[in-house]
């Protein structure tokens, strides 16, 4: 539909107005490039232009030298292939060690874009320097008057669709979830600098496509079209057109570009002006001109196409034929038949001379509940980090079923087939109970190619059937978000995604805290019925006695970063030491 | 003593003294407060653009620093009490937000003064004589203050009573509000000191460098990669970030060139971000 | 289980207090009050809302339900900073010192006078030795020290602690409890809440049991057999 809107421009009006929409559907294709890192996955480039500007003055010299030998044409997929390649490896470099966005990445796109600015100008030989790169041909003897802007809708319908698409697969849920919340992505296994990489790759695809396009285009490539203004307008145009979707790019970046370009002129303040209502955007409308449409639009005709998108796995939901999901994969060689083993040896952590484990040495062989128990600061939640990668080891190491675990990154121990669940239970706020259930069960089972399959979203297990019956508001309120569900709703969540991974092993950090005590009954069921399903070993920290009761006889006691005894639960009870631990007292 | 040597020794200091005048606002504003200010090389500018209001209304310097300074205290206060502290929790809204400034403050530069590059007269424009070196009067004076400036205020900072609160609040704000002190205000007065400072910044540097609204970028990034290399939340971070990008800029510079220069400070960066991502020194 | 008499203007007053994090409610349902010169000790397991009854108390966490006066006036949802010119003192559990701040800055940063720090000092040696040692670097049971003495030095009139004694060793324990009831002597509150039941014990008038976010117990009769009970693993 989107194409033959804008077939019609040329019709309806002229030539000229043809060729200027056209260089803003490019700047917006670039935009679209932006809305996808930031809208979706969560990083914003502040340096779009560079690879805008790489595509464009690559496609004009390949271009210029193909006038002489056309051979060289064949050159010209590398105009968008190098600077999406060029993209990915930036985002891997930057994104490697992290799991919390900060600042880094904006900073460092600026600055490769003011420095590619700097060395267009200064390599003038190259590049044309300050006056560009001139008399670029048309491209396939398209005149760029008229028949080119043919090729320009077709790039933004292509560029368009692609990105529709793509938001609709398991993938572009997954890309939503790092937005939210990567730190929790990576316990189900998922490399979360790859998914954030490829999410930036592609805007540089995008961004180059369209550059290459502008080049031909304009036939003149100025330094202009790689700088630092134009990321800035890039990311103005995305913000207020709305980045949480592919029209809201193209309507920022022909709406308020257009208005830009007739506007900078005769109002002086135009700019600054245009500068409030990005802050204004930022602060109060963070889904910009397209988000309001919608809203509108939802409004006045609730079940058009603009209403916008349902939750993504309804789609699915609608259609019941369910697919078994393969089995999950193992990262080792380990075998299944092995029995499961996991050893603290003398596991010590020190942070800025505070000692949090001293000399932890536990081991635990064989399948069935373990309950960790102790008092405040006795390193139980430590133990999970150190083993989870999250706390590194100052001395000693983990051992889980004759693997070194200890120093691995979170998301390669996930893929080992450990699991855990939080604390303070971390779930996908904005995705619906049931793209969180998907995401569970995709970690660690579902590889590149299912990723960008519809049929992935139709998957389910044995041990989602278990969940959702002993969960029944998991099936009854698949369709909401999870960060409107209570507390012990949230709890139980994450629970089940914990557990769909089928693990060899299952951490769960106090999964009844502020749960009412049937509440904390029908979870300590699930758990210990799943545990036997499953056929794992789980460690559990607890504080509540009645639920340790319940889910084990096998308790450890952790008391200052050392294991203080272990032993059935009558054995710990009768122990002094542990008394003494709890009740004050002479140790 | 060889007089070359001289001169590149002075420009090493010059320029490490300069990048941590440039980035002692966004050391309070980010390394202590944890407020990433998009904005800071706009309030640079704005210092810059003070000395050039004052010069065409034919006034004495004197008057410019004063404007620089009060007027970007001035205008830090309403954008703490309004953009920043509202988005206290949300640090991506934090960035954008102070993007957005940075932009309105850049666009209305442009709109008062206009885009072409500007220059404000230097009124120490000799040279002295240094260890067989000739090196111009301004800089030795604005080495001499720096260098003296942030004496002071380290003094200030570890031996003051309020120097104490300011770090008692920065370190642990619990804490800090039990023993009953008013972080917020602090947290407001110690921003209004950050962005005075860049402007304070700005002014300084305003005889010797262009003035155009597109300067303050250079000085962000500059500040910026100062803070990841040497560490966020402390003057020693501070200078060690300076020593380090200033060293590696001159010594490249002076090999190659200046994107150089750029480039070998871009790949330092991401380096420290792959091995030290606190920076050498920190203390946040 | 009654409640305790109300005293009208002096001193703390609690009624119906409930609070947590977010949609999450922690604590519920507390209700009790403290005169000038009395000892409250708050007992329970890990996880019942010890720390969130005291979050709440000194403004930390926003009142879901319930008042809290203090002297007659309304203190819930006030700013924490406030607390010191109430005369409330606080120690909270965790993050008691200031680790980049020597022991004296520590202990001088809100202090015009050391005179009521001078028995606290004599008292805690320990203390007095480390003054240019930057607090960060002492062990666990030193900072517990360092934060006893800075709280008590405020001389409040009412003086919440959280888990005092961890950490610390048995002699400067029975210090603490010895300066506890000096001030309550001299007509200041205090609300402790630990887990060591042996500290309690020696210090405390009236107890409060917590378990699962609700008061089990409350009263200024009891016994140590019946409180380790409530503590039982």
């Amino acid at each position: 539909m989107l194409a033959l809107v804008l077939s019609s421009v040329p019709h309806l009006s002229d030539d000229f107005r043809a060729y200027q929409l056209g260089t803003y559907l490019l700047y917006g294709v670039a935009a679209q490039g932006v809305a996808l890192a930031w809208g979706r996955a969560g990083f914003l480039p502040l340096g779009q232009a560079l690879f805008f500007g790489l595509g464009a003055y690559s496609a004009g010299m390949v271009l210029i030298a193909s006038q002489a030998n056309a051979t060289l044409l064949a050159l010209l997929p590398l105009a968008v292939l190098l600077p999406a390649a060029l993209a990915y490896a930036i985002a891997r470099l930057v994104f490697a060690r992290q799991y919390v966005s900060g600042p880094n990445f904006s900073l460092i796109t600026l600055a490769l874009a003011m420095l590619a600015a700097q060395l267009a100008n200064q390599w003038s030989g190259l590049t044309g320097g300050f006056n560009g790169l001139a008399n670029i041909p048309e491209i396939g003897g398209l005149d760029r008057y008229s028949t080119m802007y043919y090729l320009i809708v077709a790039l933004v319908v292509a560029s368009t669709a692609l990105l529709g698409w793509l938001y609709r697969t398991p993938l572009g849920a997954l890309w939503l979830a790092v937005a939210q919340n990567e730190n929790r992505l990576q316990f189900f296994g998922f490399a979360t600098d790859r998914l954030k990489a490829l999410a930036f790759a592609l805007a540089g695809a995008l961004a180059a496509s369209a550059g290459a396009l502008y080049a031909t285009q304009q036939g003149l490539v100025t330094p202009q079209a790689i700088g630092f203004e134009l990321s800035t307008e890039l990311v103005i145009w995305t913000a207020v057109g709305g980045r949480f979707g592919p029209y809201g790019a193209l309507l920022g970046a022909v709406g308020i570009g257009l208005l830009s370009a007739e506007l900078r002129d005769v109002w002086i303040h135009w700019q600054v002006a245009m500068a409030l209502i990005f802050i204004l955007v930022v602060l109060r409308f963070p889904a910009g001109m397209a988000g309001a449409l919608q809203t509108y639009g939802r409004r006045l005709w609730p079940r058009s196409w603009m209403a916008g998108e349902e939750p993504l796995s309804s789609q699915s939901a609608a259609a019941p034929n369910y697919l078994p999901a393969p089995p999950r994969n193992r990262a080792a060689d380990t075998s299944t038949l092995e029995p499961i083993r996991l050893e603290f040896n003398r596991v010590n952590v020190r942070i800025q001379g505070v000692s949090i484990l001293s000399g932890l040495q536990l081991h635990l062989r064989g399948a069935g509940i373990h309950c960790i128990i102790g008092p405040n600061g006795a390193g139980k939640t430590s133990s999970f980090n150190a083993l989870t990668g999250r706390l590194p080891l100052s001395d000693g190491d983990i051992h889980f079923s004759g693997r070194r675990v200890s120093g691995l990154r979170a998301d390669t121990i996930a893929r080992m087939g450990i699991a855990r669940k939080f604390q303070i239970p971390s779930v996908f706020s904005a995705l619906s109970v049931r793209d969180n259930l998907c995401i569970a069960l995709w970690g660690n089972r579902a590889n590149a190619l299912q990723l960008l399959q519809a049929s992935t979203w139709r998957w389910r297990s044995t041990l989602w059937e278990f969940l959702i019956a002993s969960f029944p508001f998991l099936e009854t309120e698949s369709d909401r978000h999870a960060g409107e569900l209570s507390q012990g709703q949230r709890q139980m969540l994450e629970l089940a995604m914990t557990l769909l991974m089928e693990p060899r092993l299952l951490l769960l950090d106090e999964p009844c805290a502020g749960l009412s005590v049937a509440e904390t009954g029908q979870q300590t069921d699930v758990i210990k019925r799943a545990v036997t399903l499953i056929g794992c070993t789980a460690l559990v920290i607890e504080h509540d006695m009645a639920a340790v009761a319940r889910l084990s006889d096998q308790v450890h006691v952790l008391h200052q970063g050392r294991l203080l005894a272990s032993g059935s639960l009558a054995d710990i009870q009768g122990n002094p030491d542990v008394q003494a631990v709890y009740s004050g007292g002479q140790k | 003593m060889d007089a070359s040597a001289v001169t590149l020794a002075l420009n090493l200091i010059y320029h490490i003294a300069v990048l941590a005048l440039v980035g002692l606002g966004l050391g309070i504003v980010f390394g202590l407060l944890g407020v990433m200010n998009m904005a800071h090389g706009e309030f640079i500018a704005l210092g810059a653009y003070a000395m050039l209001a004052v010069q065409n209304h034919g006034l004495a310097p004197g008057y410019g620093v004063a404007l620089a300074v009060l007027g970007t205290a001035a205008l830090g206060y309403p954008v703490e009490r309004w953009l920043v502290r509202p988005l206290r929790s949300r640090p991506l809204d934090t960035l954008l937000a102070t993007w957005g400034l940075s932009l309105l403050l850049r666009k209305s530069i442009e709109a008062v003064f206009g885009r072409q590059y500007q220059n404000v007269s230097n009124n120490l424009s000799g040279t002295s004589t240094l260890l067989g070196a000739e090196y111009p009067d301004y800089r030795l004076l604005l080495i001499v203050v720096i260098f003296v400036g942030f004496a002071l205020l380290a003094l200030w900072y570890r031996r003051s009573p309020a120097g104490a609160r300011l770090q008692a609040s920065v370190a642990n704000r619990p804490l800090a509000q039990a023993i009953g002190i008013d972080v917020d205000r602090q947290a407001c007065v110690a921003f209004v000191c950050g962005v005075a400072s860049a402007g304070l910044a700005g002014a300084l540097l305003a005889p010797l460098v262009r003035v155009e609204p597109l300067m303050g970028m250079d000085y962000l990034l500059d500040s910026f990669f100062v803070l990841v290399v040497g560490g966020l939340g402390s003057l020693s971070g501070l200078a060690a970030g300076s020593g380090i990008i200033g060293g590696t800029q001159v010594v490249v510079s002076t090999i190659s060139d200046q994107t150089g220069g750029y480039v070998a400070v871009l790949l330092l960066s991401i380096g420290f971000l792959w091995l030290r991502p606190n920076g050498l020194l920190a203390r946040r | 289980m009654s409640p305790l008499p109300h005293s009208t203007t002096a001193g703390l007053v609690v009624d119906n207090l409930g609070g947590g994090y977010g949609d999450t409610i922690v604590l519920r349902n507390v209700s009790l009050s403290l005169a000038p010169g009395q000892v409250l000790g708050v007992l329970g397991r890990n996880g019942v809302g010890k720390s969130t009854l005291m979050r709440l108390l000194t403004g930390f966490l926003p009142l879901s339900q319930g008042t809290v006066h203090w002297q007659g006036e309304p203190i819930g949802n006030r700013r924490p900073n406030h607390n010191r010119a109430l005369g409330i003192a606080y120690a909270p559990q965790e993050g008691l010192v200031f680790d980049a701040l020597t022991v004296r800055e520590n202990l001088s940063l809100q202090r015009p006078d050391w005179r009521s720090l001078e028995p606290l000092l004599t008292s805690f040696g320990r203390v007095r030795e480390r003054m240019a040692i930057k607090a960060g670097v002492l062990s666990g049971g030193e900072k517990k020290l360092v934060s006893f003495v800075r709280s008590l030095g405020e001389g409040a009139a009412l003086t919440l602690l959280d888990e005092p004694t961890e950490g610390v060793q048995h002699e400067n324990i029975a210090l603490m409890a010895q300066h506890i009831r000096q001030r309550s002597d001299a007509g200041a509150s205090f609300l402790i809440v630990e887990q060591n039941l042996s500290f309690l014990m020696s210090v405390m008038q009236r107890v409060l049991v917590l378990d699962h976010g609700e008061p089990v117990f409350q009263s200024d009769r009891f016994t140590r057999q019946a409180l380790e009970h409530y503590l039982r693993v």
